[in-house]
């Protein structure tokens, strides 16, 4: 064992059976976690707990809070549970992911295009007409629409898991409306905040220049003639539960957050209602599902949409991020194809392989599952957020002859996967020791004119021992995920070997210091100052 | 008013506003560093040694290293520049006027250079120098919210108020100096990454939200110079800076019309003014700043000897000059 690790992490061991990410087996640091390592032992059990402390704190202060559901039912403005030990990943690692996730979401876009105009995937008879039309996020209203620049997925979050050999793969596609990202630009301020010295022997990549990607992102799908796209970011309301994220967002962009009763449709184009009278909108960052958008095209009940939204949309005068009818995409069922999709769409062999996963459509698949359902993870494919999976090892014999029954009854609205035994990485308990805890990740992607990702993403750590469950809205926590800079040839951070003649400029004058009256009284019976003052001004300098 | 007084309130006004401003400043590259922004060299630079040149201090052409920049601009009485002794200047300066300002601005003040000086600040620096920024930004702005609470709008108050804004022009003009690229090399960074310096010199001053709402422009380097240099919108623009520090002496003075430092801050408001209107096409930003910050060297001195000079105190002001 390593000399540097001491106190807390001595005691820290990884779980047999899946892949911690900062320990090895032998309980030793992994070669890039090292150093974060020993910061950690340095500071000991206290003051992590004492920096926890002040961590809630400040959450409480700053409003960054979600609503869960706990033991004793739902709790509101929890502080967000941000573990203060990061995720840490090596840059080549990231560079696969980066990689993997562009393919992939490449390869959806242009899946949600062909859904909706050739059909070019369903007539090679790769995925079934059938199985795309019963999709609950299947979107008439967006047959034969191609948004501008053909992007619909504008932005993305998929979920990564590490199984138990440390490789990658990706558990679903996130690419209605993804959460998560304000989580992670606040995470990194609070730590660089609360524990500084974590940061010190690492070159961490920033993760602030977000809102900028997305802004831009917006604004070069916008179909805007001369000025400036005038872009929002549309919520539901502050009762939803990412009330806090879309507020962030906003603001971070600069742009208006606005609600349903902020907008209206004039002759096929869309308005916001402003003291000024109604002013024109170019692109919108929705956070509401499609079935809300526009009680005249989906839910006639929906009091949320915006009615003669669709007809402005068809009409190409607005851009709707992500784009009517993306939902399709974002489904567990169509998930099962999307790297024959890779295949056929881009001639390219997947770079992030998919959790083994069975179609309950499929006859044979579906009796193969079943028989093996006290091994199998079972989860409906229309739902989000973790609700209605699951776990076959976790989930009395009962409770699972039930669960087939109702499969059998609807096949189409499930699918079973393989447990993925999820990596672990230390985890800050109560009393400051550290313990495994199982994670997973969600990058987030943001697809403009290219497609950008903000190193690393959102960490979801599932806070109970030995649980899975990683959702924020089932008690789940996170933590900050470093992607570190390659730091081959490059100096250690925390030393600026800047040298000052370098960025000086030349004619920086000296600071003043006034207010010392005694001095100055001295002075002037000293010297009663020349005439010839005024010429000086101006080039007193310090050096 | 007596001319000690009025001269005791303007620095009293500079040393708050440079005490916060200096935090900001440290803040703002603290968490910069910590994110380890590639250092473009085309960019934005806004590191250690140059935190070093802005406070006028001296490196000596050694490489520069974090925790002594952060532990003299901060914690070292020695060092003229440094957060705790703009505090303890400005608490000097409180003292000997607590007939003129508030007893609630006193107490303000005093309780800052207390709480400054209890305690194990440099145990607080350690943990997290967040924590000590945050105190002195609060105090701050705790201290000109009295200001405008609780003390009577007359001459002494627009001499405090001039001195806070003359300080806030010169404090954003210095970062800018610095931090600023060259002509010629003014980078458009395309990624988000390598414009974060200019983000990281937003943080600094506090106005990455003002920027956001005025300014359409993604914060690069350009945008943001000129929003900081011109936009009279945002209350710490220069611009903004020189046309509060106008107002307050128009308000005071006997004879404005006539009043040097008057009639030099009118023209400096108008060519900020011009100037704003014709910076998108004229790049200079650098050049600009350091214009303006000469004009503003020769307004603090014709302040000092209009005002100040009759009781005979306002001379040989270079001495004051770090040396």
């Amino acid at each position: 064992m390593s000399d540097l690790v001491t106190a807390d992490t001595a005691a820290y061991r990884p779980p047999s059976g899946y892949f911690d990410e900062v320990f090895g087996a032998d309980g030793v640091p992994r070669a890039h976690a090292v150093s974060l390592a020993a910061e950690i032992a340095k500071l000991g059990p206290e003051l992590l707990t004492a920096a926890g402390h002040r961590r809630d704190a400040i959450f409480v202060q700053q409003g960054i809070t979600f609503d869960a559901t706990g033991e004793d039912g739902p709790v509101k403005d929890r502080p967000f549970p941000l573990d203060l030990v990061p995720r840490i990943l090596p840059a080549a690692e990231w560079d696969h992911i980066e990689r993997g996730l562009a393919q992939r979401i490449r390869a959806l876009n242009r899946f949600i295009d062909d859904v909706y105009h050739e059909r070019e995937i369903v007539r090679a008879g790769i995925v079934p007409w059938r199985l795309i039309v019963s999709r609950s996020h299947f979107a008439r209203a967006a047959h034969g629409v191609r948004p501008p620049g053909g992007v619909y997925c504008h932005v993305a979050g998929c979920d990564l898991v590490r199984d138990a050999d440390g490789s990658w793969k990706v558990l679903e596609d996130n690419v209605r409306t993804p959460s998560g990202i304000s989580y992670v630009l606040e995470n990194r301020v609070a730590m660089t905040r609360l524990v500084p010295q974590f940061f010190q022997h690492h070159r961490v990549r920033p993760v602030d220049h977000y809102p900028q990607l997305l802004l831009a992102g917006l604004r070069s799908v916008a179909p805007s003639a001369e000025d400036e796209a005038t872009v929002v970011v549309w919520t539901p309301g502050p009762m939803n539960s990412a009330y806090f994220e879309h507020a962030f967002l906003a603001r971070q962009m600069g742009v208006e957050l606005v609600e349903a009763s902020d907008l209206v449709v004039r002759d096929d184009v869309l308005y916001m209602r402003t003291t000024a009278g109604l002013r024109r909108v170019h692109a919108v960052y929705r956070r509401l599902d499609d079935d809300f958008v526009d009680p005249l095209e989906f839910r006639p009940d929906s009091l949320l949409g915006v009615p003669g939204l669709v007809r402005a949309y068809r009409a190409g005068t607005v851009a709707i991020a992500n784009a009517l009818g993306t939902g399709v995409a974002d489904d567990k069922a169509v998930y099962h194809y999307v790297p024959e999709m890779i295949r056929f769409y881009l001639g390219e062999e997947p770079i992030l392989d998919n959790v083994k996963t069975y179609i309950m459509a499929d006859d044979a698949q579906r009796e193969a599952a079943l028989a093996r359902r006290a091994e199998l993870v079972f989860k409906p494919t229309g739902e989000s957020g973790g609700k209605g999976v699951f776990i076959g090892p976790a989930t009395p014999r009962e409770a699972l002859d039930g669960l087939a029954d109702v499969i059998r009854s609807q096949p189409e609205k499930w699918i079973a996967q393989e447990v993925v035994n999820l990596s672990t990485v230390p985890t800050a308990m109560p009393d400051g020791s550290l313990a495994p805890r199982h994670v997973d990740l969600r990058p987030f992607a943001v697809f403009g004119e290219q497609i950008r990702i903000v190193p690393g993403g959102l960490t979801r750590v599932a806070l109970k021992e030995g649980s899975m469950i990683v959702n924020s809205s089932q008690g789940g926590g996170s933590k900050d995920t470093w992607v570190l800079e390659d730091d081959a040839g490059r100096g250690a951070p925390g030393a600026s070997d800047t040298q000052l003649h370098e960025v000086v400029p030349t004619q920086m004058p000296g600071l003043r210091y006034g207010g010392d009256w005694q001095g100055q009284q001295q002075q002037q019976q000293q010297t009663r100052p020349a005439i010839g003052r005024r010429e000086r001004r101006g080039v007193g300098r310090g050096r | 008013m007596l001319s000690r007084i009025a001269q005791e309130l303007f620095w009293l006004g500079r040393n708050v506003a440079r005490a916060e401003h200096t935090a900001r400043m440290l803040d703002g590259v603290f968490q910069a560093s910590l994110q380890g922004r590639p250092d473009d060299p085309a960019g934005v630079r806004l590191g250690w040694g140059s935190l070093l040149a802005i406070m006028g201090a001296q490196a000596d052409g050694r490489p520069v290293r974090r925790d002594e920049v952060l532990n003299r601009l901060t914690l070292t009485r020695d060092e003229p520049a440094s957060v705790i002794s703009c505090v303890s200047r400005a608490r000097e300066g409180a003292r000997t006027m607590r007939d003129v300002i508030s007893a609630e601005m006193w107490e303000a003040v005093n309780t800052t250079h207390l709480a400054l000086s209890a305690g194990d600040l440099e145990g607080r620096m350690q943990m997290g120098p967040y924590s000590v920024f945050q105190y002195v930004k609060e105090r701050s702005a705790l201290f000109w919210g009295l200001t405008s609470r609780t003390m009577l709008r007359d001459e002494a108050r627009a001499f405090l108020v001039a001195g806070g804004r003359i300080e806030s022009a010169d404090m954003v003009l210095r970062m800018l100096r610095v931090a600023m690229p060259s002509p010629g090399e003014q980078a458009e960074g395309t990624d988000g990454v390598r414009d974060g310096q200019a983000l990281a010199l937003l943080q600094a001053v506090g106005g990455f939200q003002a920027f956001r709402r005025a300014v359409p422009a993604p914060p690069n380097a350009g945008p943001v110079a000129r929003f900081l240099l011109y936009e009279r919108a945002y209350p710490d623009s220069v611009a903004a800076s020189v046309d509060a520090v106008h107002g307050a002496l128009v308000d005071v003075d006997a004879a404005p019309r006539s009043s040097e430092p008057v009639l030099r801050l009118s023209r400096l408001a108008a060519d900020l003014e011009f100037r704003g209107r014709a910076a998108a096409e004229d790049g200079n930003l650098a050049e600009a700043s350091s214009l303006v910050q000469s004009e503003l060297a020769l307004i603090d001195a014709d302040i000092a000897e209009r005002y100040f000079a009759g009781a005979g105190a306002a001379g040989g002001w270079d001495r004051y000059l770090v040396a």
